[in-house]
């Protein structure tokens, strides 16, 4: 039996999905897989059971049948985050330890998910890098690309996991910045003997948002196209600009949402106009009917929220850092990409799994 | 006041030109072609006469008193004018002069000195950039419009000159006559103020007409006006008013605010009667110069056809007006005269075939019942009647009573003789029916305005010094928000009852909480960095039990993680569920112009939506308070709709008026809300739910 601990070098770099695409690439090739998250931050109770949300998607996701409890020993909800730093908390480590051997029981292969990046989790005294050594698993780092100057972290944390480490996954590397991974990094990686497991490029699709999901996040109402709330957003834009250069802007943009203030009816008619998918007005200023009633015989929902076109821009940005992986559709095209960008021949090979 | 400027004995005019078509030639040939009397000095030093009078090369060489100069000399000559004015001991100017503060930059200084430079020397001003004045009894026409009204007992200010230009011209042809005219330009010097008041005391004006863009000193002049519309009505028309102030609300209390309420509520504060439009500016004032004001509320109108009078039944009933049945005795008068198809009842639909002497009768029956208040005589210009002569038999009824008679002979062509002759003898004369009513229900209104008590302003004495100490707080911490904690304690020290309640870090202490308030609770977040806590689903009401009160503070503190993992979650506040009761909103918000204000409204997730909220300025007198609860829509559910109870309104009252007072105590607020404010039945109180007070200006 091997574990592989998914963790990374700060947090949403798409640890998640790159879990749930290892597993299940790895149940395909003919592999009893268990998974465990030492450490849930997205508190949900299933049946009951106090659980961790991405825990449990992607418990579902490998079809696991380990008890639910076990999952996700520690979940921080309010009352343990209060509890550890008011009182403090003992044990964590042995309960996480307890939960992974009874699911490492008969698995060929356990992959452990990681929370922030390896060196969170001091305070619960669950540090990534702690709960890797205590359980004697091996490391793969997911890192977000966002330029060469990323490898100052792989190399640090190289130098912390030692021999556990197995070597990277860049993940949503975007065309921009794809020349700067293949012509700067990799061979600075290669020459530092770091293996390169995968570059995956980012996906817009995967990145997107629905409007429900985004109206929840701003804390919206939405005014109208109810039925259209499962749009997926992959970017978005600014309203502010003059009506003729707005069009042209919105058009651009494939499923975009445009922020606009809410007294920019001009605004809001040309990127209904123009195709967006959603209209985020700010500064709790509603529409006039006009607007309304164009909104939904194109049907494009239309939410309104409390702040300024500013903040909810940073919130945004903010937000696409983390997303959700609720849809169904979005996951399995997440999934495919692993799949496909992953070197499981050399993967395999480091993990000492003789395999096809 | 400013008796030199419409009295002067002796005008000059500084840049007086010999070239027609400049405004120095126009401004010196309107002085002296209108009549005026007094002595009139040219002034230019390269002429030795223009139009007949003998003219001096400056102020100083003048030899006779000067009581007025009229500045026509370019921008940067102009406060050497003024000096010569102190040295000559003139007091008063009009500066017809433009490039100043309109003009940019460099004008907005030179503004300034000017008003330094007045001030030293002693010259009250009225300008720069203006059209100049007129005064048709003093026949003073000191400025460049083409044309003197008729002279007539309407005082008109503008801030427009153009707008002058445009009444004026309107008002040439029908005669309408004025007392004053007045283009303020700048107001650099001269406010409306000053020329409210002037009009005030000036016993040629009857009715005070203005034009305003703006007000400098938004107290004042609500100050100004409320003594004077206890004299004479006022009438303006406020142009300007756009959603763009909205824009700079934070919260949604503010939003509903914007500059139209703010002036609107000041009008109604300051008894303005406001007109909407120019259409509506004009009407108002032939009214009120020509009618008086009618003593009560009931109404006749009397018509030759159905059409027109059912419109101004209907016009009657969107107003403050009533239409009532006169009493049998002259409904039986008016059967004896009236073919049996007429209608007897109000309106009084007299038919086609009327001529003027069965008008006149009529007329003399209906306001033979003392209980009508005004009379509107309608004419549709048929074949057999003979306009001029009805004209004239209104004009008989008219002059022998103290009540408002107004008509509407509709149509132009038959109809502009009659009108003439109408306006002349002092009955208005409207082209649509709706129009007469507006009029006749702006006169009304100005009747209640006289009719109010002086107002009481309640004070609520000693809470303040108990308070200081959470602005002091806020300030020290350099924050422009109340904490939650902060908000109770001062809407206690202030007397407002509110849901106990209880903070809880932990579920544990969330239901020791619970049990010591007792069951059902309501739960809310704690966290500085949410406001509006229902947004994210951080309020749950309603807890009955230990499980409830459990799933509540998961549910609520794990959203919270899930949106906004950033924000710090202090805990949760457990509440006292308040019995039910109707929801409305009260707010503070600031204006620029007139600063603070209160408002109220309907409450609830709709608030928004609807707008029904209704303003204020601060401080509220106890009527303002009455008044503003009546005004929003929603009254009706506070009073019971279907057999409710009466919700406490006056508990209501109260507490905007204690609103007010947070207001006077703490200049520092920019925006507040208590919302929602539980209106419990009659009796019973109000509790305040929740609240949001923010400060601003350091």
């Amino acid at each position: 039996m091997i574990s592989l601990y998914v963790g990374s070098t700060s947090g949403y770099t798409g640890k998640t999905l790159i879990t749930m695409g290892l597993g299940h690439r790895f149940i395909r090739d003919g592999l009893k897989v268990g998974y465990i998250k030492p450490v849930g931050i997205l508190p949900v109770k299933v049946n009951d059971v106090l659980t961790d949300n991405d825990a449990w998607r992607i418990y579902r996701a490998l079809e696991m049948k380990d008890p639910l409890p076990e999952i996700c020993p520690v979940v921080l909800t309010q009352e343990l985050e209060v509890k550890s730093y008011r009182e403090g908390i003992k044990g964590l480590m042995a309960k996480v330890v307890k939960s992974y051997n009874q699911i490492a029981k008969d698995k060929d292969v356990m992959l452990i998910g990681g929370y922030g990046s390896i060196y969170t989790g001091s305070y619960l005294g669950l540090r990534g890098l702690d709960v890797i050594n205590r359980i004697n698993a091996k490391a793969v780092l997911v890192v977000k690309y966002e330029g060469e100057y990323i490898v100052d972290y792989i190399l640090q944390a190289k130098k912390d996991l030692k021999d556990r480490f197995l070597g990277v996954i860049l993940n949503k590397v975007t065309q921009e910045l794809k020349q700067s991974a293949y012509d700067y990094t990799m061979p600075f990686l290669q020459r530092k003997n770091i293996d390169i497991l995968g570059i995956i490029p980012h996906d817009s699709i995967v990145g997107s948002i629905t409007v429900e999901e985004l109206n929840e996040m701003l804390g919206g109402k939405v005014l109208c196209c109810h039925d259209k709330l499962t749009n997926l957003v992959e970017h978005f834009l600014i309203g502010a600009m003059q009506v003729d250069k707005a069009i042209e802007y919105f058009k651009k943009m494939r499923n975009n949402a445009v922020i606009v203030g809410g007294d920019r009816a001009d605004i809001q008619l040309s990127a209904i106009e123009s195709g967006s998918v959603c209209l985020i007005l700010t500064g709790e200023l509603y529409p006039g009917e006009i607007i309304l009633s164009v909104a939904e015989q194109k049907n494009i929902p239309i939410l309104v929220v409390r702040e300024d076109t500013y903040s909810i821009a940073k919130k945004l940005e903010k937000l696409s850092v983390r997303l959700r992986l609720r849809d169904k559709a979005k996951v399995e095209r997440g999934m495919n990409m692993v799949n496909e960008h992953v070197n499981f021949s050399l993967l395999y090979k480091k993990m000492g799994i003789n395999h096809m | 006041m400013l008796d030199n400027f419409f009295r002067a004995q002796s005008i000059a005019v500084v840049g007086a030109s010999r070239s027609p078509g400049k405004v120095g030639y126009d401004i010196l040939k309107n002085i002296i072609q209108y009549g005026y009397d007094g002595s009139v000095y040219p002034i230019n030093p390269g002429a030795p006469e223009i139009l007949g009078k003998k003219a001096y090369p400056s102020l100083l060489d003048v030899p006779g008193e000067i009581d007025l100069a009229v500045i026509v000399v370019p921008s940067h000559n102009v406060l050497e004018i003024i000096d010569q004015c102190g040295t000559r001991k003139i007091d008063s100017a009009i500066i017809i002069t433009a490039g100043f503060k309109e003009s940019g930059i460099e004008g907005s200084k030179l503004e300034q000195e000017l008003i330094k430079k007045a001030q030293e020397a002693g010259v009250r001003f009225i300008g720069p950039n203006c059209l100049g004045i007129i005064d048709t009894h003093s026949k003073i026409n000191a400025s460049f419009a083409a044309g003197m009204p008729a002279k007539g007992s309407i005082g008109f200010f503008s801030q427009s000159g153009a707008l002058c230009l445009a009444v004026l011209d309107r008002a040439l042809p029908d005669e309408i006559g004025f007392s004053k005219f007045i283009s303020m330009g700048n107001k650099a010097d001269i406010t409306d103020m000053d020329i409210m008041l002037a009009l005030a005391e000036d016993d040629n004006t009857k009715v005070i007409l203005g034009y305003i863009e703006g007000v400098s000193d938004g107290r004042k002049f609500m100050e100004v006006a409320r003594e004077v519309s206890r004299k004479k009505p006022i009438i303006i028309l406020k142009s300007g008013i756009t959603t763009s102030g909205a824009k700079a609300a934070s919260s949604h209390t503010g939003a509903l605010a914007g500059r139209e309420a703010a002036f609107d509520a000041a009008f109604k504060q300051s008894g303005i009667i406001r007109a909407h439009t120019l259409n509506e500016l004009f009407n108002f004032a032939l009214a009120f110069a020509n009618q008086p004001v009618p003593r009560g509320p009931n109404t006749a109108i009397i018509t030759n056809s159905g059409g027109p009078g059912i419109l101004a039944a209907d016009a009657c009933d969107k107003s403050n007006l009533q239409l009532i049945p006169l009493r049998k005795e002259y409904v039986d008068e008016l059967r004896t005269f009236l073919p049996p198809v007429a209608s007897f009842y109000n309106p009084i639909d007299i038919l086609g075939d009327s001529g003027a002497e069965r008008y006149e009768k009529a007329l003399t029956t209906v306001l033979k019942d003392d209980r009508i208040n005004s009379i509107m005589v309608l004419l549709t210009p048929t074949a057999v009647v003979d306009v001029e002569a009805t004209a004239q038999a209104v004009i008989n009824v008219a002059r022998l009573i103290d009540r408002p008679v107004m008509t509407s002979f509709m149509g132009k062509q038959r109809i502009d003789a009659a009108a003439k002759i109408l306006l002349k003898h002092g009955v208005p004369n409207y082209s649509y029916p709706e129009e007469m009513v507006s009029s006749l229900n702006a006169m009304y209104r100005y009747h209640l305005w006289l009719q109010k008590p002086e107002k009481n302003f309640p004070v609520y004495d000693g809470y303040r010094d108990k308070a200081t100490h959470i602005f002091q707080t806020v300030k020290r911490d350099n924050r422009d928000r109340l904490y939650e904690l902060e908000v109770r304690d001062l809407l206690q020290v202030y007397g407002f009852r509110q849901p106990k309640s209880l903070f809880a870090r932990t579920s544990e202490e969330a239901l020791a909480a619970a049990k010591e308030l007792g069951f059902p609770v309501v739960m809310k977040i704690v966290s500085p960095q949410i406001s509006h806590k229902s947004d994210i689903g951080g309020v749950k009401i309603n807890l009955q039990n230990k499980t409830d009160v459990e799933i509540a503070f998961f549910d609520i503190t794990t959203r919270v993680r899930y949106i906004l993992p950033s924000a710090h979650i202090a805990g949760v506040l457990v509440q006292e569920m308040v019995p039910s009761g109707r929801e409305v909103i009260m707010g503070i918000t600031s204006d620029p112009q007139f600063g603070h204000m209160i408002m109220f409204g309907l409450g609830g997730i709709y608030v928004e939506v609807l707008k029904d909220v209704s303003f204020r300025i601060a401080p509220l007198s106890r009527e303002d308070a009455y008044e503003m609860i009546r005004e929003t829509k929603a009254f009706p559910l506070l009073r019971g709709v279907r057999g409710e109870t009466e919700a406490d309104i006056e508990a209501i009252e109260n507490s905007l008026l204690v609103l007010s007072q947070i207001a006077s105590d703490f200049p520092d607020i920019i925006e507040a809300d208590i919302n929602p404010l539980l209106v419990r039945n009659r009796g019973k109180g109000v509790v305040a739910i929740d609240a949001r007070f923010t400060i601003g200006g350091g």
